[in-house]
């Protein structure tokens, strides 16, 4: 055991030098400050808004209309002018994002039953996150209007009966029901809710499988660049001890490596999201009510599997480390197992892997990685049989890869075993 | 004199080419028993056999009598091989890998020390084994490698090429370190295609070319046998 911690510091000393910290270090501030800037901009983009406005009806219903403007959160510069173009001008010398004009006869349109037109323009002077979202405004705004307006003419037609029943006579109380669990609430903001809360988790999983097998084939790909392996393979220690180590060391510094960089992409994600612990207090109730949140035991569940997973993608990469000459070729080694990661990964974010076609289902499930992504909905929806059957078929894969990787170490293939691009052959 | 290292009929084959043809030779205790000849004689290939870095396709090697298909272990823990383009880790200072290396073979924390007394004073490096092994020259990294195989008393070192790639001081430097701590008693293997760095080391060579031994005996005796005034001119007696 003694021997086998001596082997295992090491290896994560090897691991974690300056080139590491520095990576961790750089993207942590990128992403905080990247983080920052974008959610700055977002608090101006829902700020109050200013808008020009040029009312040229000046009729009771014009005003009701920008006095609800204004309560929904527009701040109004309204030009006493009476020329359209001198309306814009104004706007532009105040730097206003909007102009709306209203038109002259809308209070007597709208008594006719007529439809009016309401002028907006848009001073687009850059393609930043918050220009964009200004442009909500013409919607929030046309809405606003007309809701304003709707009313007041249903008000004076039939001033005993609500305008809200009028227009929309038919209500509906939306109710979800997962497994026997029934709760109320709207089908698309629960599985809206769950997609943000889990979006994380094929982002860890994926992250930690590629660190892990990058740092154990490149950990080997060193000791044969800095012929330091022939040396390690004479000292007295298992050759099995010697793989367990280096698998070991680079599964740690790739699960700190994978937290370091997810609390950074964190940061910058919820300058989008918003945090949310503050969004969930409304529906997590209801999340609760239909047994959508990971009980312990789950979380349990789908860490053992991410762990067969780490060990299956870190033994491949041993048996790929052994292959690489150098470092360099060992970066291009690791790209058939990114491959690997990278297909359920992709796949989970867009689709339910479980309802893909037959073909696409057993190449899906052949891939050893694809199992934990699916976990977190098969432990949701009590699909037990299929975490079971995925669990069962990780550690099967990762016994006959530890067994190729042993043999491989254990006989003089460690040495003379490599991949040979300009012959296209594997050499033994 | 005790036999330390049998080798009886080793023979190795690389797909269809046999690099050893059942060659034998045995170091005895306490002797330098040195391996001459060209590159591609067999030399490495033997020096790895005996360091259980490469699986034997015949014959039979034995260390302190233990077989080495069957006891694979009991060599790593008696040997101490220093390959010919070793490297040390370039992230580790020469003291740490030192006492990285002392604690495969160490019973207690006195003796990693002891050890590692021992190997700063066989590399005489100084207070640059503070340093990383990455600032190291070739000749540092080379004489902290020996150090390394020599600091735990092996009972063989196994040495292949020592002095490759050095310059003439540190060459002389590292022949001075061999010849000095080999007379503590510790048995050596070595090969060179430096037929007069051999010559001077060993007690004992065996000639090899082509994956056979030609001859074996001590430098005085073949270059009697053979009348030649060194080993080289031996060697070219014999090949012709």
């Amino acid at each position: 055991m003694k021997k086998f911690t001596n082997l295992l510091f090491k290896e994560i000393r090897e691991l974690i030098n300056k080139q590491l910290i520095f990576s961790l270090v750089f993207t942590l501030i990128i992403f905080y400050f990247i983080g920052q800037i974008a959610r700055q901009e977002a608090k101006r983009a829902e700020g109050i808004r200013r808008i020009g406005v040029l009312d040229l009806d000046r009729s009771p219903l014009s005003r009701g209309l920008l006095d609800n403007l204004r309560l929904v959160r527009f701040k109004i510069d309204e030009f006493e002018t009476g020329d359209k173009e001198e309306a814009l001008r104004l706007a532009r010398e105040r730097n206003l994002a909007f102009l709306l004009v209203i038109p002259s006869g809308l209070s007597e349109g709208i008594e006719r039953l007529e439809t009016r037109e309401l002028e907006t323009y848009s001073f687009l002077r850059s393609f930043s996150m918050a220009e964009a979202r200004y442009g909500e405004i013409f919607r929030v705004i046309l809405d606003t209007a007309n809701n304003y307006l709707s009313n007041e003419i249903l008000k004076k037609k039939w001033p005993e009966i609500s305008p809200e029943n009028l227009k929309k006579p038919l209500k509906s109380r939306d109710f979800v029901i997962v497994r026997e669990n029934r709760a109320e609430a709207s089908a698309s903001a629960i599985a809206g809710f769950m997609y943000a809360q889990s979006i994380f988790v094929p982002i860890i999983l994926a992250m930690i499988l590629i660190y892990s097998s990058q740092m154990v084939i490149s950990a080997i790909a060193m000791e044969k660049q800095n012929k330091t392996l022939e040396t390690l393979l004479t000292v007295p220690i298992s050759r099995s001890s010697i793989v367990a180590a280096k698998m070991l060391a680079a599964g740690i510094v790739g699960l700190i490596s994978t937290l370091i960089y997810l609390a950074g992409f964190r940061w910058y994600m919820r300058s989008f999201t918003g945090d949310i612990a503050e969004a969930a207090s409304s529906i997590t109730t209801v999340i609760k009510e239909l047994g959508l949140s990971l009980t312990t035991a789950g979380s349990i569940i789908l860490l053992f599997s991410l762990f067969l997973a780490i060990l299956c993608a870190l033994a491949l990469a041993t048996i790929l480390g052994v292959l690489a000459e150098d470092y360099r070729s060992a970066q291009s080694l690791i790209m058939p197992l990114i491959l690997l990661v990278m297909i359920p990964y992709i796949l989970s974010i867009f689709t339910d892997l479980r309802t893909l076609s037959l073909p696409a289902k057993i190449l899906i499930y052949a891939i050893p990685f694809s199992h934990p992504f699916m976990t977190t909905q098969n432990i949701l929806f009590h699909n037990y049989m299929a975490i079971g059957a995925g669990i069962v078929y990780m550690l099967v894969v990762f016994i006959i890869l530890v067994i190729i990787a042993a043999r491989i170490f254990s006989t003089d293939r460690v040495l003379t075993m490599k991949l040979r691009w300009r012959r296209r052959q594997v050499v033994l | 004199m005790a036999t330390v290292l049998e080798v009886r009929g080793l023979r190795k084959f690389y797909g269809h080419f046999e690099a050893l043809k059942g060659i034998s030779f045995e170091v005895r205790e306490g002797e330098i028993f040195g391996l001459i000849g060209p590159n591609g004689a067999g030399k490495t290939t033997t020096l790895r056999i005996v360091a259980t870095l490469l699986a034997m396709s015949g014959g039979q090697v034995k260390l302190l009598g233990y077989d080495l298909r069957e006891n694979p272990e009991k060599f790593r823990e008696n040997i101490s091989y220093l390959p010919e383009e070793a490297g040390a880790y370039r992230n580790l200072t020469g003291l740490d890998y030192l006492r990285f290396m002392a604690r495969f073979y160490d019973r207690s924390p006195e003796e990693t020390e002891r050890f590692i007394e021992r190997a700063m004073a066989i590399a005489g490096l100084g207070d640059r084994l503070k340093d990383k092994v990455g600032t190291y020259s070739k000749g540092m990294v080379r004489k902290l490698l020996l150090a390394r195989a020599l600091m735990t008393k092996p009972v063989l070192a196994i040495l292949d090429e020592p002095t490759s790639g050095l310059d003439v001081i540190n060459s002389l430097e590292v022949r001075d370190i061999i010849k000095r701590y080999a007379r503590e008693g510790l048995s050596v293997l070595l090969s060179s295609h430096n037929m007069l760095e051999v010559e001077y080391l060993s007690d004992r060579v065996a000639l090899i070319d082509q994956g056979k031994i030609l001859d074996i005996g001590t430098p005085q005796e073949l270059k009697e046998k053979y009348e030649a005034p060194n080993l080289e001119v031996v060697f070219r007696r014999i090949v012709q």
